[in-house]
């Protein structure tokens, strides 16, 4: 336990410094220079002041080499200060927060809708192994997986806002402004979960336990409600923690369309201003939360895993 | 390489949205319909505040839009001219001195008054900005002071007709002093104009209530939410349901679908926005005027706005779009003439030794298909072109270098104040700071020059025309065609008044019939 632990605290610290270098550096490989960017993002217009361009530059010290600039960021972030924004000038960890607050719950309901919709078609499926069931859940849900958000999303806008005039097109104000980005993120999810539901049914339902099980008298029922269904359904715990781990970043077109002000719009919009402090503490607070989802995914699989016997390999 | 959210954003939704234009339950608005003053409005914005409500930043449009914010001054777009706003009149008392004169009924939401002291510091904030705002700077005003009880004095370094222009600026607008009390600017309760802000949700809306004691008399609309949607198609989709009621600078791509749908109107107008082939004239072959001349010959400038533009532009006429005030008269939009075009070519002594290259803007997508275009014109009169997709930021050095032959930009004209003075400066002069074109003439400094000192305004836009002349007969670029500023209006809104450069949308006069959006 120790051992694993200590393990994937390290993978973290890795994890961070790696994106936070990495991030740290986009700016400066990317064309442009990073100041003006900047000043452009705050006062939109191409001739960019070259006496603003020297204030600036001084004023956030980016005319220090960069290693100095990054090691001078990465001090203040482990004391837990990520610095102000270059663009609004508050406090990255201010509007850092609030966006990923939106984004875990946006995810939350969608990978959470995902796994509802997906257990009984998965487990259905499997049951019916072969049979017009399976086929329809199969066909179904393996069509998600060709929906893109960027053609799905206004899809929905049309139909439940502008036809049917049911749900607001647009926003993050309330549940009913929810359901939509929700639907939209939660449909490729569903195609993944499902199948994998109920590959692992089918495995399970293969296995010689169950067999015993049932000679010891337990019925078809009782035996894949004991030894199928949690056995079948331990690979959703991984499943489950990478989509989330890859939409608190990646849900920026649902974010986009849907008019939502989570990370992924957060992130891209520093991005592309160039608001270095604001993009690594946004991205780092993502691959932290990644990388800690991922590892409770781990751990919770191997206590559950009865082959692995609860052991922290 | 960057994520290309917006292109694929816009794509998606264009398609779908473009399915909706019938089916769509009809609402019946009129605006003969009497008006109700309980009535509130929502109005989806293009921009979201990016440095918080900081005066010389963009964030200042969206107070001045919700109509929170006012300045000294104002341009009125239907007279094409400054007009009275805080000041009831300005004068130039001396080359480099300018009064102002408060008006003396105005008090903040606050409940202050609005003294030629809180005027004064309002503006000095903006003065002193680490990234100060383009139309009003310390390069353009030494010095601001309250001069008696009513009167505020500017003095600028050099003689500057400009003055009441920047003063319109809504960088410029005016905030109490209580506003500036912490770190970051707070304009709650703290603007002059029709409509107070009571809250705001970060990065998606911002309320206002109207303010019952305006000074401009009696505010017809009960309140107003702006919100902020980044995404065009959104904007458009949200007037349609009529979630919101005007959507300001909807996309071309929706125009088709929002011009059938019931219940709603359009209202376009020329924005200072000129899409631009640029050519470089300090290089060969573009340092040969017949050559320039052979390339705009050469353009279908009807068929780039009905195809890549979709209606949503006009054919340009040159430099400056037709309604400015400083157009030539009587300039059309040149007309593709394949042979006098080919003769041209001819007697600039061309030899198409190598492919030309444009260059195309990536943040503006449809550059990539004016490119293909005006790669075919030039095709039919025997000059290879290449093509290159960059980003602004890496194209700007090198046009700025003089390492290009073409380039697609557009440029906003009026960017700083409502007058092209900064952009004829900056853009051609030879000492220009954005010569992107590297043109130098010295009768067109000459007359640019003159234009700066020149207080009267039908003089000054007689000589910004001639400039504009001596562009067009230098042929220093291809002015391709005239972007439109599109708004989408529901038809019970009254007394909406399109600002192409979005900088008022709510007034005390905007008002909404009773029967809902």
């Amino acid at each position: 336990m120790i051992s694993f632990i200590a393990r994937r605290t390290a993978a973290l610290v890795v994890a961070v410094l790696v994106a936070s270098f990495a991030v740290f550096m986009v700016p400066y490989v990317t064309p442009g220079d990073p100041v003006r960017k900047i000043i452009r993002s705050r006062v939109a217009g191409d001739v960019v002041d070259e006496s603003s361009v020297q204030a600036l530059s001084n004023s956030l010290g980016l005319q220090d080499p960069l290693p100095v600039q990054y090691f001078r960021w990465l001090t203040r972030f482990f004391t837990g200060d990520m610095g102000l924004s270059h663009i609004s000038r508050t406090p990255v960890v201010e509007q850092v927060l609030p966006a990923l607050a939106v984004t875990v719950s946006l995810v939350v309901l969608a990978l959470g809708a995902a796994v509802l919709i997906s257990l009984p078609l998965g487990i259905s499926a499997a049951l019916r192994e072969g049979g017009r069931t399976d086929k329809i859940i199969t066909t179904i849900t393996q069509s998600f997986i060709a929906m893109p958000e960027y053609w799905l999303a206004p899809l929905l806008v049309l139909v439940f806002a502008l036809r049917l005039a049911l749900l607001p097109s647009a926003g993050w104000t309330g549940p009913a402004s929810m359901v939509l980005p929700v639907t939209t993120l939660a449909l490729r999810p569903i195609s993944y979960f499902t199948s994998a539901a109920r590959s692992g049914m089918i495995d399970a339902l293969a296995a010689d336990h169950v067999n015993a099980a049932r000679s010891r008298g337990l019925s078809y029922r009782q035996a894949v409600l004991r030894h199928v269904v949690p056995n079948g359904l331990l690979p959703l715990t991984t499943l489950f923690a990478v989509w989330f781990a890859g939409l608190l970043g990646g849900s920026v077109i649902v974010e986009v369309i849907f008019a939502v002000p989570g990370m992924g719009r957060l992130l891209y919009d520093a991005v592309l201003n160039g608001d270095i402090p604001l993009a690594q503490g946004g991205v780092v607070v993502v691959v932290a939360l990644a990388v800690l989802i991922t590892t409770v995914a781990d751990f919770v699989h191997q206590l559950l895993n009865p082959r692995l016997g609860g052991r922290l390999g | 390489m960057r994520f290309p959210v917006p292109s694929m954003v816009a794509t998606g939704a264009a398609a779908v949205l473009a399915l909706s234009a019938c089916g769509f339950t009809p609402e019946n608005n009129s605006s003969a319909q009497p008006v109700d003053t309980n009535q509130r409005i929502v109005v989806d914005n293009f921009r979201a505040p990016v440095a918080g409500w900081e005066l010389e930043t963009d964030s200042a449009y969206i107070l001045s839009l919700a109509g929170c914010l006012e300045t000294l001054t104002k341009y009125d777009q239907a007279q094409g001219k400054i007009v009275p706003s805080l000041a009831t009149e300005w004068k130039q008392v001396s080359p480099l001195e300018w009064d102002f004169t408060l008006r003396d009924d105005v008090k903040f939401q606050d409940g202050t008054a609005l003294t030629p002291e809180a005027v004064t510091a309002s503006l000095q904030h903006v003065l002193k900005a680490q990234v100060p705002a383009r139309a009003f700077n310390p390069k353009m005003v030494s010095e601001i002071k309250a001069l008696d009880a009513h009167t505020v004095r500017v003095t600028t370094p050099t003689e500057s007709s400009l003055i009441p222009y920047r003063l319109a600026s809504v960088n410029t607008g005016i905030l109490a002093p209580a506003a500036y009390a912490k770190d970051t600017i707070n304009p709650f309760g703290h603007c002059t104009g029709p409509f107070k802000p009571v809250s705001e949700v970060t990065k998606q809306s911002l309320t206002l209530d109207r303010n019952e004691d305006y000074w401009g008399g009696p505010v017809k609309l009960a309140g107003a939410e702006i919100r902020f949607i980044t995404n065009g198609a959104t904007r458009a989709a949200q007037v349609q349901t009529g979630e919101a009621d005007v959507a300001l600078s909807v996309p071309v791509s929706s125009l088709a679908t929002l011009e059938t749908a019931p219940g709603v109107g359009i209202l376009k107008a020329d924005s200072p926005r000129t899409a631009t082939l640029y050519m470089n004239n300090g290089r060969a072959p573009f340092n040969n005027l017949n050559f320039r001349k052979a390339i705009r010959t050469a353009l279908d400038l009807d068929s780039l706005a009905a195809s890549v533009y979709e209606g949503g532009a006009l054919p340009s006429t040159g430099p400056f779009a037709p309604s400015e005030p400083w157009a030539p008269a009587g300039v059309a939009s040149p007309r593709q003439n394949l042979e006098e075009a080919k003769s041209l070519l001819a007697s600039a002594g061309y030899t198409a030794d190598r492919p030309l290259e444009i260059l195309a803007i990536a943040e503006r997508p449809e550059f990539a298909d004016v490119a293909t275009v005006i790669q075919e014109n030039l095709k039919n009169i025997g000059i290879p072109v290449s093509i290159q997709t960059k980003e602004s930021a890496a194209v700007d050095p090198l046009l700025l270098a003089g390492n290009y032959d073409m380039a697609l930009s557009q440029r906003n004209r009026l960017i700083d104040i409502a007058d092209p003075i900064g952009f004829l400066t900056a853009d051609y002069t030879c000492d220009g700071t954005y010569n992107l074109s590297h043109f130098c003439d010295p009768e067109y400094d000459k007359t640019i020059a003159k234009a700066a000192q020149t207080n009267d305004q039908e003089e000054r836009y007689r000589l910004y025309a001639e400039a504009g002349r001596i562009l067009d007969a230098q042929a220093v670029n291809a002015w391709l065609v005239n972007q439109q500023a599109i708004d989408a209006v529901r038809t019970g809104v009254q007394s909406y008044v399109q600002d192409p450069l979005s900088r008022y949308a709510l007034t005390a006069e905007t008002a909404k019939s009773g029967s809902g959006s």
